[in-house]
């Protein structure tokens, strides 16, 4: 009856920050981000991609509590760039993999289609073409 | 992770409903997230809520629209198709942000068991009775398929229907079905996957898995398919316990909401979109620590960019590898603040209210936070360990 709405789960509240850094005071070069309305999707990925990044000494991340819709990622540098940077080009790496590994998809799935066209009767997308007229596909709007 | 070479797929089988590929040259952490944001982050429509007219049938209202529910249907291009009903300016659901299905089956004839399947839903067209005023027009309805909303396989020979209930003489079932936009994050039925499939190193020569056994292990635990691509484990091999998985041999079926092409593909625009509000987030934060209680000026990046990569996002300044901009450097850095705030938790209690009851039964009513997918390997408390951690208790 008052319980939340789900979608607070993931989505931002009306002005609410998606990130929030926290410094660390005793420890050189190192701070704690909190990304808000995440999971270990986005968590784990960052851990993996900054450990394997040379600047860093130290990543980390942890959802504290699973009712609480947010991640905590611990990042310690050499000091050659600050955490929140560093964090920032990780982001910027992984979304470079992403790229080229959604450009090698797409063509895979072009050869796959061609192939089961002729194989069985235009299988292969699914409810994605049926649809439509023609050849148009979602992807031509 | 490995970047050396680059990211590489093998399809192996491409089916209406499920594709087999190989992906190769990528990191677990990022082969999970794939996973993962298939299997829970790609919006599809479901029935939401179900106004019982009459329901005479064996089965209680709560059971009907429970099982209504969970009948997929075509969600095709659901990301520009279709609005959240939360985004939706309407008052209560309009054209751009629901679909309405009407179900009228009665049952007259003597002796015989009638079944109510998903192919007596029909997808209603929206009248001009709801006011229109309030509404802000879109073109979210040029960019639907034909069959949009419709129960998947919908009288198409060769594909069975979904029965709801059965009846018998004297009996019917009236309902009118309201279909909303969603994730599987809020129920699984929002999900266009009916299974991923996640394998490495089948062999187990990297050692990640332990088998438990009786007496036999290698008769006990028959390799799978996938071990056939892969050189098995020689007897003398020493272990590289350095090694790293490379290899992930992946699995998607979906439950026809979805083509298999159109969750990979969504999927890794999704995780793209995620990474991209976490940059601009941390591009955002230090400007708005220093413009006091500038919260408006703050970009909504909860959304889609529906313009997809490479265009640059609202007020981001151009994508690509130019980042390090000494965002976060200076102001501020360094300086005390909020210490100790490690190991609290911070407080909670900001769940907003809920809405006005709604009318008519929820078709979702299992409760919330019922253990998500697996966690990532590893995921106890902190989830790194790295070669470097010096000390750090991890
Ligand atoms: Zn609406």
């Amino acid at each position: 009856m008052n319980a939340p709405n789900r979608y607070e789960l993931y989505v931002l509240e009306e002005g609410e920050r998606p990130v929030e850094i926290i410094e660390d005071t005793k420890i050189p070069n190192a701070a704690t981000i909190k990304v808000v309305k995440q999971d270990h999707t986005l968590g784990n990925l960052l851990r993996a991609q900054l450990l394997a990044m040379p600047q860093v000494l130290f990543a980390g991340y942890k959802v504290p509590h699973p009712l609480q819709p947010h991640f905590l990622i611990k990042v310690q540098t050499d000091g050659t760039i600050t955490p929140t940077a560093l964090l920032e080009q990780a982001c910027t790496k992984i979304i470079g993999t992403i790229a080229s590994l959604e450009a090698t998809f797409k063509k895979e799935f072009q050869m796959s289609n061609i192939g089961a066209a002729v194989a069985e009767d235009a299988y292969g997308t699914g409810a994605t073409t049926s649809g439509f007229p023609g050849d148009r596909d979602y992807l031509d709007f | 992770m490995s970047q050396e070479k680059d990211p590489h797929v093998r399809i192996q089988e491409l089916k209406k409903d499920k594709v087999k590929f190989v992906l190769e040259n990528v990191d677990l952490a990022l082969a999970n997230s794939i996973r993962r944001v298939m299997m829970a982050d790609i919006p599809t429509i479901a029935i939401d809520m179900v106004e019982i007219e009459s329901n005479t049938t064996v089965l209680p209202d709560e059971f009907i629209a429970h099982r209504l529910g969970q009948i997929p249907l075509v969600s095709t291009n659901c990301d520009e198709a279709i609005r959240y009903t939360r985004d939706c300016t309407c008052m209560d659901g309009c054209k751009y942000c629901t679909v309405i299905l009407n179900l009228n089956v009665a049952c007259n004839e003597e002796g015989k068991t009638m079944m109510i399947t998903s192919n007596h839903l029909e997808v209603a067209l929206w009248g001009e009775e709801v006011d229109q005023s309030m509404i802000t027009a879109g073109d979210e309805l040029s960019k639907r398929p034909d069959n949009f909303g419709q129960p998947v396989g919908k009288d198409e020979i060769g594909v069975e229907p979904i029965l709801i209930t059965k009846i018998r003489k004297g009996m019917e079932l009236k309902v009118r079905c309201v279909a909303k936009k969603g994730i599987a994050k809020e129920h699984a039925k929002w999900s266009p996957c009916s299974a991923v499939g996640f394998e490495y190193d089948p062999h187990n020569r990297l050692r990640h898995t332990t088998y438990w056994f009786e007496s036999d292990e290698r008769a006990e635990w028959p390799l799978s398919d996938n071990a056939q691509l892969e050189e098995p484990v020689k007897e003398d091999e020493p272990f590289d316990y350095n090694a790293k998985p490379t290899r992930f041999y992946m699995d998607v079926e979906t439950d026809g909401s979805l083509g298999p092409q159109e969750v990979v593909l969504k999927g890794l625009q999704e995780l793209q979109t995620k990474l991209a509000n976490l940059v601009l987030g941390l591009k955002q934060e230090p400007e708005a620590e220093m413009a006091t209680g500038a919260d408006q000026s703050l970009p909504q990046t909860n959304g889609h960019p529906t313009a997809g990569w490479g265009a640059p996002a609202a007020g981001a300044g151009g994508w690509g590898q130019t980042s390090p901009n000494g965002t976060g450097a200076g102001a501020g850095w360094g300086s005390p603040v909020a210490a100790g705030a490690w190991g609290g938790s911070p407080g909670t209690s900001n769940w907003s209210a809920p809405p006005a009851a709604p009318t008519g039964w929820g078709t979702s009513p299992a409760p919330a936070g019922s253990g998500w997918s697996p966690r990532p390997p590893g995921s106890a408390g902190w989830g790194g360990s790295s070669p470097q951690q010096a000390g750090w208790n991890v």
